[in-house]
């Protein structure tokens, strides 16, 4: 008798049960334990400890059942809402995104239209005007990359931790 | 339960493909009626895992509440309980973090004197006093096993899984599930020779 031979035993009685095993790994099975006494008693074991186990009876509560279920509904709400909301920028985004272009093209079009009543060039009034539009913007860009840590930040850090310690309470 | 209300709507699917597809959509109906299936098998998993009632009470709550929010990693391929099961095994393994636990050895509570309570059933008939006494010895030598070799006799002999499904939930190979099951039987073995006759 191998140790493969024993591993095979213990790989097969670890299977029986669950799991289909053949024929003739079954009668192989069958007469090795007739011959090992190491092998026969760990199948011995095995088996006792399976009716054992088996035998435990836990079950869950049926509150814990329900406060489970009441948690998930939830939360399944919440992360529901929380998709919504999410779509709701998306589409907010694209319209402010459309319109943004749609006005750029108009103000282009009105500084073509000054340019040609005042006599200026179109080349100089159009992007002119432009600019101008978008001035306050840079100046806010400009400001936050030359100030990393803005006062606004600092206080909405502040009204996020505040937020927060009302909800705990 | 699952499968017969589904089936009705679409008759060729498999039951775990419905269940992959309810929870894609978060179906809380869905959620409702998995709970109610599978409670006491997760449970009973979570209790001979960390072998303290009330830890294993709070991690069922946060291995449902992690099937609702990564519902839909699963695909539906492999048994719904399985992935179940591994959830379950993964919140456990968090929660040792969290307790900065260096091993599933150390998870038992040390409060907790008595970890498996007895059964919740009414009370036993007067002939079966003494096997339910060898039955508590058993379960008292259970709780002395070391976690990781607990958590496979449970995967094998109480949910009646296949090895390649432990070695999957657990995310060991074939040949450790087999040697830990070997060697928890092993470590039963004396209470196993003074049980039930």
């Amino acid at each position: 008798m191998t140790d493969h031979d024993h591993e095979r035993a213990i790989d097969l009685i670890a299977r029986q049960g669950v799991e289909d095993v053949s024929t003739s790994d079954r009668s192989w099975l069958e007469s090795h334990v007739a011959l090992c006494p190491e092998c026969a008693e760990y199948a011995e074991d095995f088996g006792r400890t399976g009716e054992l186990l088996r035998s435990v009876a836990i079950t869950a509560s049926p509150a814990l059942v329900m406060t489970t279920q009441a948690r998930l509904r939830a939360r399944a709400l919440y992360l529901q809402e929380q998709r919504s909301r999410l779509v709701l920028i998306a589409i907010s985004f694209c319209i402010g995104a459309m319109s943004s272009a749609l006005s750029a093209w108009l103000w282009w079009r009105f500084g073509g239209w000054v340019a040609q009543h005042v006599g200026m060039p179109s080349a100089i009034v159009e992007p002119g005007i432009l600019l101008f539009l978008l001035l306050p913007a840079i100046v806010i860009a400009g400001l936050l990359l030359a100030f990393p840590r803005p006062v606004f930040e600092g206080a909405l850090l502040t009204g996020l931790a505040r937020e927060r310690e009302g909800e705990i309470r | 339960m699952i499968a017969t209300a589904f089936s009705l709507l679409v008759p060729m699917e498999t039951e775990e493909a419905q269940i992959a597809r309810g929870l894609r959509r978060r179906d809380p109906d869905l959620l409702d009626a998995l709970i109610e299936q599978y409670q006491h098998r997760l449970l009973r998993y979570l209790l001979h895992l960390t072998g303290n009632r009330a830890v294993a009470e709070d991690l069922f709550q946060e291995t449902w509440l992690r099937v609702l929010e990564k519902g839909h990693l699963y695909d539906g391929r492999n048994r719904f309980v399985t992935w179940l099961m591994s959830i379950g095994h993964n919140v456990a393994i968090d929660h040792l973090r969290k307790r900065n636990l260096s091993s599933l050895d150390e998870m038992k509570d040390p409060e907790d004197g008595a970890p498996f309570e007895p059964p919740a059933s009414g009370p036993s008939p007067f002939d079966l006093a003494s096997a339910q006494q060898q039955q508590e010895k058993f379960h008292d030598a259970l709780a002395q096993v070391a976690p990781i070799f607990r958590e496979v006799l449970v995967l094998r002999f109480q949910e009646q899984m296949k090895l390649e499904e432990i070695a999957q939930l657990i995310r060991i190979p074939v040949s450790t599930v087999k040697t830990r099951i070997y060697r928890g039987v092993q470590a039963l073995r004396p209470a196993l020779k003074g049980g039930v006759q």
